[in-house]
């Protein structure tokens, strides 16, 4: 199969989901540049427990993903099978990071005041 | 093999006063241009094969017309019945309107073919209009011969412990309703049947196996049911390393499986199938040389078996129209009961302004979607060039593909082709054919109907 065609149909699977990830995207931008113009800096900014709450939610990934596609972990069985679950534990753990970092700032930064 | 006869000079005048660069152009440049073009296209069908078509010719073409003959105002995705009988989809995740694949220019027809004139390239419709033709693309589908079976409809699926995925969106729903209660139960027999000649998507009569399989096995009571699985032949699927792989996984997961004997009646209030022993001699019944007069030979060995659940599998063929037309097979393994077209090609094999495409062809494999997506650009490709008077640049090398299920979560990405006994055909090379995987099975869950509703946009 070509990178074209896999192209095409990834934007055919996506294209029902386009409005969600539209307001996924939309929260967090908000979200980074709310904290951005108060002064956050993510490689200034250190709170072990939006980081701690990240790895947790991307490793919930390993139970929810399948359930979500009507499976179960214990038929994760291949490398390829793997590498797709993995793959989505770290996009559950970046989403989840970029997310409650910079919020973690903004409740520090209210609680400051 | 007879080869067809070239087009007239006439029919190519139609064409050939106004031929883009196009038809200058080998095959790969060719795709990207358009031919001007006054002929008349009909395509009869506008389910997967059809309606793909529709779409890459308005793309293709300019000036001409093209008439689409489908009934139905609701496209289905059939390969979604397999999950709504497992009870794993709603049935609505499967239906859209046919509306919106409709390519705009196209003039959709909302009627029954009735007949094929091929020598006078006429096609009577079932209210007695009639349509002329100067090409002609047959991508009606399938027939499901359900009155092979006495005493079975597809009305009575979902009563009586009867399921057929098959039937219908309604009787796939039904099929999986026949299936909790038999589950709920708590006890019984089950039996899978398959069919004695080609069926769209031969794997489905496996996968409804498997996944109820995995029900009965979740309901912790795998023990209290007994299933059987009836094959008409000595293979249960034409992939030589699935049909080994499957065959050992029924064993493992305590299948019975008899060989030779094909579903011939059944008795919906007694729960009781009728079973003719076809024999080993009958290797005719490995799926392409069983026709209709056949079924009714009656002094061959029965057995009754009851059941409490019972998956039916119909004899298919092509429509009865088609059948009846001068466009049906005269000889060879499809003779009466499928298309006669070059299985490379897709171009009939006597009529060369005919094409045919999906499920109602004559070819040892391909009754699928995936068959569908290849066979479309060699379609397109090779009917432009029968239009402009050119040789076929294109060939379809009977790629098929099939994610075998093998229970509810679980999958392999079986593709093969005509090639080396029907050798894989993988896409990625990354994914095994040969492995069971989360990965094909989210393919088959999430990402294969987007690529069906690309191919029918003519975009894949
Ligand atoms: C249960 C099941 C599971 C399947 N699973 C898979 C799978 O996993 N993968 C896969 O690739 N494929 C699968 N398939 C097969 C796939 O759906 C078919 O191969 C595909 O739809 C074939 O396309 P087609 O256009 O030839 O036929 P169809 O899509 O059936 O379309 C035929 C069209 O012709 C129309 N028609 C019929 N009679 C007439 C007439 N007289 N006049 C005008 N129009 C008419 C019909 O209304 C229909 O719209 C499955 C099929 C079933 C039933």
């Amino acid at each position: 199969m070509t990178i074209g065609g896999i192209l095409t149909i990834l934007m055919y699977t996506l294209a029902p989901f386009i409005w969600l990830l539209m307001i996924g995207l939309t929260i967090i931008i908000g979200l980074l540049l709310l904290a951005y113009l108060r002064g956050y800096q993510i490689t200034h900014h250190h709170s072990h427990l939006a980081s701690l709450l990240a790895v947790l939610i991307g490793l919930t990934a390993f139970l929810w993903v399948p359930w979500l596609t009507h499976s179960t972990l214990g038929y994760v069985a291949t490398v390829v099978d793997w590498i797709a679950l993995i793959g989505a534990a770290i996009a559950t753990f970046v989403i989840a990071f970029i997310t409650l970092h910079p919020l973690s700032y903004l409740i520090r930064l209210q609680n400051e005041k | 093999m007879q080869k067809p006869p070239l087009l007239t000079r006439r029919e190519l005048l139609k064409v050939g006063s106004s031929l883009g660069v196009g038809s200058l152009l080998p095959f790969s440049s060719l795709s990207a241009n358009t031919l001007q073009t006054q002929a008349h296209i009909v395509i009869l069908g506008g389910g997967a094969a059809g309606m793909a078509m529709a779409n890459r010719l308005t793309k293709r073409l300019k000036g001409g017309t093209i008439t689409l003959v489908e009934p139905r105002e609701t496209h289905h995705y059939q390969p979604g019945w397999t999950m709504v009988a497992s009870g794993v989809w709603n049935a609505a995740k499967t239906m859209r309107p046919n509306a919106q694949f409709m390519p705009r220019g196209v003039n959709w027809v909302r009627e029954h073919a009735a007949d094929i004139d091929a020598d006078n390239k006429r096609i009577t419709l079932a209210n007695g209009e009639t349509l002329e033709y100067d090409f002609l693309i047959v991508a009606t589908g399938i027939q499901l011969n359900y009155h092979l079976i006495e005493g079975m409809t597809p009305e009575l699926v979902g009563q009586h412990g009867i399921g057929s995925v098959y039937a219908s969106i309604e009787g796939a729903s039904r099929t999986n309703q026949a299936i909790q209660t038999w589950l709920s139960s708590g006890q019984g027999k089950g039996i899978f049947t398959a069919a004695p000649t080609p069926v769209k998507c031969a794997g489905a009569p496996l996968k409804m196996t498997f996944t109820t399989l995995s029900r009965l096995e979740a309901s912790g009571q795998r023990d209290a049911f007994t299933v059987d699985y009836m094959a008409p032949g000595a293979g249960l699927f034409s992939q030589p390393w699935v049909d080994e792989f499957v065959k050992q996984r029924f064993d493992d997961q305590s299948v019975n499986r008899r060989h030779y004997y094909r579903l011939s009646a059944i008795d919906p209030h007694a729960k009781q199938a009728e079973f003719a022993f076809v024999g080993p001699e009958s290797e005719f019944t490995s799926h392409h040389e069983l026709r209709e007069a056949e079924f009714r030979r009656d002094n061959r060995p029965t057995v009754i078996a009851d059941y409490d659940f019972i998956h039916v599998v119909p004899p298919m063929s092509a429509h009865d129209f088609v059948k009846q037309s001068a466009l049906i097979a005269q000889d060879g393994p499809f003779r009466g009961e499928w298309l006669d077209v070059d299985i490379h090609t897709l171009q009939h094999n006597r009529y060369p302004e005919v094409f045919g495409i999906g499920d109602v062809i004559g070819a040892p494999i391909n009754k699928t979607a995936a068959s569908v997506k290849a066979q479309a650009p060699v379609v397109e490709e090779n009917l432009l060039a029968v239009m402009q008077g050119n040789a076929l640049p294109a060939r379809h090398m009977g790629y098929t593909s099939c994610p075998m299920i093998t229970g509810i979560g679980k999958a392999m990405l079986v593709e093969f082709g005509y090639a080396d006994n029907f050798a894989f055909m993988p896409s990625f090379p990354f994914i095994d054919p040969t492995e069971e995987s989360w990965a094909v099975w989210v393919m088959k869950d999430r990402m294969l109907q987007p690529a069906y509703y690309a191919v029918l946009e003519g975009q894949a």
